[in-house]
């Protein structure tokens, strides 16, 4: 009888702890509704930073997968460099737009607002000055491919821009340096990368033609206390982690000032050379690409010339 | 062996109701949903198949040349018969009828046929060995999973071979005790064979059941044992109904049944995000089926199904615990365990290609629903909480409440059934949060369709990302989209990109920036306030439209 009396007792309780659970996903889910926030909480927000924002100020966006959602309020304000940042510098403020008690940093902001569930903060950044963006000033640039007879001129030329799709790799261009007709891959432009963690990289195409160098050479460069140089190999290319390494060497007044080895698996990286000792001249500065095996080197890579830190 | 009722006029009647009901639904729901990526290639592969099948009634010698056939089944060889030939005769049905308002519904509806069926088989089997009301919840129960119901409207063959490898289950248990079933087996079987490769695991499923059956058999002393003669119905009948469906394999038979096996064994790798990471290789995390089964089915759904597991584990007992004089059955649970977990393990291996999506073991949900059935027995009817327990309506209330969260979340899935996920996940919010795959195939297109058409009124060109032209030519062949709005070959070209929010398609929107020269999307089409589709505008349109 004891026993009848704990197996019904056992029973009820198994009928309570499943109906607990219907329940708890009946009401789960205007919770979760309800934590949405509006297209209207999105817009007063925007709004909100679009009124405070400053041309050196950066937007980002909490948790990442709400990136698009700011970009389509507040995309116009953002430049494809801040948007796809190489580095941190030459950044004044960083604005976060944030949900679901998300954020990017962990330090105090100076200033924070609430918009119906969207959350406003605001970072002063302590950032180097860019004196030079080697990115944006592509345009006038000179570039050659070595070839055994001699260096090849590329191009600055208007063709027709990739399809785009998946596994296409960075887009090409409008406007590129064209190096050889037959081999499509061959160009030297601006363009965003996808790095190995699916980052967007704002960078200079150079895929590196095999052992002859593909050079960009940019004249009266101002030089500030570094020289910083980032790069990286497309995302669905660097996962596979399988091909040759590529070479970066960069030469300031035909002078080599670093020679950098990118593998895939490196992820975005580079090196910050010290130019304190020509700070303030101009000069010319080459980037050489170089490869022992062209296959699938879709290499990308940013750089800059900076000066001091700037406010805080 | 006695273990199993008589299906009655009342229960058939049942299953019918449940069929049609949910073909009904399907059919009404439908028109949301653009046509996935395998659609559109099966929707093309259909209509080569249903020329060759009208060359077959008017001119059957020429239709039958090997310089027939080969045009009209190359295409999409890798996928095997069955449903592609369903599809081709709903096209044709359609092209000389008009039995539909839609051409996508001509493709899908034997697709969603088979889904009415599924729960057609899944009542009438739960009937015939658990109360009635158990059955009619395991049924419901899988007709309410998201996932399952998102599947259930498409001309693909992921809920059709969930119907024909339960029916070839059911078919083997069926054939176990009456041998007027071996060469329906075997048929069934050959059905199976025809519709995917699921089905190859079929056999070792059963041939495991049925060890164990003979060593319940030997331990209990029994003489006459059962026979195994399915397993011949099996081997032989099966496969003559695979070729015999097969016009491609009449022909190089051993090279392409050879090319075919080998296509789905060395199967390439699909980019499968799963808790934050994207899987291109293996191994995909063993956890992944039984993760993604967590977040993907009402969690009262799986809790009665474990609650039904235990429930029924002395069925469930080694053969070593029989004694000899012991009765014996067939052991259906067993069977239904067994089932339910092969698709997930064949999933879980590290060995396994990458393939991700819930469909690919979605043969294991109507045994898990089952066992779901059983749950709900075993939980409602011992239990004894008052005195309004034991009246009519209680068990009935019981089993609505555990039925309605997968109805709300059915309902509210519809139609981002690949992007949905259920409450214990956070809600696609959460899943977000967790890195989980955001969805597939492209088909969320057809949610923007009434914001181009707006905004196109002219006409004008639409990059598609992940939806395929195929596709976007049935939103046209619909009327849902105008001709005038074409598919382009290119961002460059287009008046609009739409750029679908994969995690690995992060390229594609970085493709956009650089084509546009902005990172600003112009719309963005939300589920739940995560993006599903960003969508940019070409300057040149801006431009055009400002000068006018």
């Amino acid at each position: 009888m004891a026993e009848a009396g704990r197996k019904l007792s056992l029973a009820a309780w198994a009928w309570v702890l499943v109906a607990a659970v219907a329940a708890f996903e009946l009401l789960a889910h205007p919770v979760i509704q309800a934590a949405i926030p509006s297209e209207d909480s999105w817009e007063e927000a925007s709004t909100f930073v679009r009124a405070r924002f400053e041309p050196s100020d950066r937007i980002v966006a909490a948790p990442h997968w709400t990136g698009p959602i700011v970009r389509r309020e507040l995309g116009d304000l953002t430049s494809l460099r801040n948007a796809a940042l190489p580095d941190q510098a030459g950044i004044g403020r960083v604005w976060e737009l944030a949900i679901r008690g998300a954020t990017t940093r962990d330090e105090a902001p100076a200033l924070e607002r609430d918009f119906g569930g969207v959350r406003v903060r605001m970072w002063p950044a302590r950032s180097p000055k860019i004196l030079y963006d080697f990115v944006a000033e592509i345009e006038h640039a000179r570039v050659e491919l070595e070839t055994g007879e001699g260096p090849l001129p590329c191009p600055w030329t208007q063709g027709r821009q990739a399809q785009g799709g998946l596994e296409r790799g960075p887009m090409r261009p409008a406007y590129r340096f064209a190096c050889d007709q037959e081999r499509a891959w061959l160009w030297v432009g601006p363009t965003v990368l996808a790095d190995l963690e699916l980052q967007p990289r704002r960078c200079i195409w150079q895929h590196p033609a095999g052992p002859d160098p593909v050079r960009t050479t940019f004249d009266h460069v101002p030089i500030g206390r570094r020289l910083v140089v980032r790069g990286g190999v497309d995302y669905q290319i660097a996962r596979r982690r399988a091909y040759a390494p590529v070479t970066l060497r960069v030469w300031i007044d035909d002078e080599l000032a670093a020679e950098w080895i990118h593998h895939d698996g490196d992820g975005w990286s580079g090196l910050d050379i010290d130019t304190s000792d020509r700070e303030g001249s101009l000069a010319t500065v080459r980037f050489e690409t170089t490869t022992a095996e062209p296959f699938a080197r879709l290499f990308c890579f940013a750089a800059s010339t900076q000066a001091e830190l700037g406010r805080d | 062996m006695i273990d199993a009722r008589r299906l009655t006029r009342r229960d058939h009647a049942i299953g019918a109701a449940l069929c049609l009901g949910y073909v009904a639904v399907l059919l009404y729901t439908a028109p949301d949903l653009a046509m996935s990526r395998d659609e559109s290639f099966y929707v093309h592969a259909a209509k080569n198949i249903a020329a060759w099948l009208s060359e077959l009634v008017t001119d059957p010698l020429a239709a039958l040349d090997q310089s027939r056939i080969d045009p009209a089944w190359r295409y999409n060889w890798e996928h095997p018969a069955l449903m592609k030939l369903t599809f081709a005769w709903s096209w044709l049905a359609q092209a000389h009828l008009g039995l539909f308002p839609r051409d996508s519904l001509a493709f899908r509806f034997p697709g969603m046929l088979t889904s009415g069926l599924l729960l057609w088989l899944i009542y009438a089997w739960g009937a015939s060995v658990m109360a009635r009301r158990g059955a009619l919840f395991a049924s419901l129960a899988f007709a309410t999973m998201p996932r399952v119901f998102y599947h259930s409207h498409l001309a693909c063959f992921d809920v059709p071979i969930a119907f024909f490898a339960t029916l070839t289950a059911y078919a083997y248990w069926r054939a176990l005790s009456d041998r007027r079933w071996i060469p329906v087996l075997g048929l069934v079987f050959g059905l199976a064979l025809a519709t995917k490769h699921n089905s190859w695991m079929l056999p070792g499923v059963f041939l495991i059941h049925f060890a164990w059956l003979r060593a319940d058999e030997a331990r209990a002393g029994i003489e006459r044992r059962t026979s195994p003669a399915w397993l011949a119905s099996m081997l032989i009948i099966g496969p003559l109904v695979f070729i015999g469906m097969w016009p491609w394999l009449w022909h190089d038979t051993w090279d392409r049944i050879g090319a075919y096996v080998s296509f789905h064994l060395r199967h390439v790798h699909y980019t499968y995000q799963f808790m934050g990471v994207s899987y291109f290789e293996p191994p995909l995390p063993v956890s992944t089926p039984f993760v993604m089964t967590l977040f993907t089915v009402s969690l009262v759904v799986l809790a009665l199904a474990g609650a039904g597991l235990v429930s029924r584990r002395s069925e469930l007992r080694p053969p070593w615990r029989l004694g000899r004089g012991d009765s014996t059955t067939r052991r259906t649970d067993l069977l239904w365990f067994g089932c339910l977990a092969a698709p997930l393990l064949v999933i879980a291996l590290p060995s396994s290609p990458i393939f991700g999506g819930t469909k690919h073991w979605l043969t294991a949900y109507p045994f898990l629903t089952l066992f779901a059935g059983w749950g709900l027995l075993a939980v409602s009817e011992p239990a004894e909480l008052g005195p309004w327990m034991g009246r009519r309506w209680a068990p009935v209330a019981f089993a609505v409440l555990c039925l309605l969260p997968g109805v709300v979340q059915t309902r509210h899935s519809h139609p981002f059934g690949l992007s949905h996920y259920m409450p214990v996940a956070g809600g696609v919010p959460g899943a977000a949060d967790l890195g989980m795959n955001r969805q597939f195939w492209g088909f969320t297109t057809g949610s923007l369709t009434e914001w181009l058409v707006a905004e196109l009124p002219d006409g004008g060109s639409v990059w598609l990302c992940d939806t395929t032209a195929g596709a976007w030519a049935m939103l046209q062949a619909d009327g849902v989209v105008p001709r005038n709005i074409r598919a382009a070959r290119s961002m460059s070209e287009a008046d609009f990109a739409l750029v679908h929010h994969e995690r690995h398609f992060a390229e594609v929107d970085y493709q956009a920036w650089v084509a546009y020269g902005t990172s600003k999307p112009v719309h963005v089409l939300v589920y739940d306030g995560v993006p599903i589709v960003s969508v940019y505008e070409n300057p040149a349109r801006r431009a055009r439209a400002s000068s006018h």
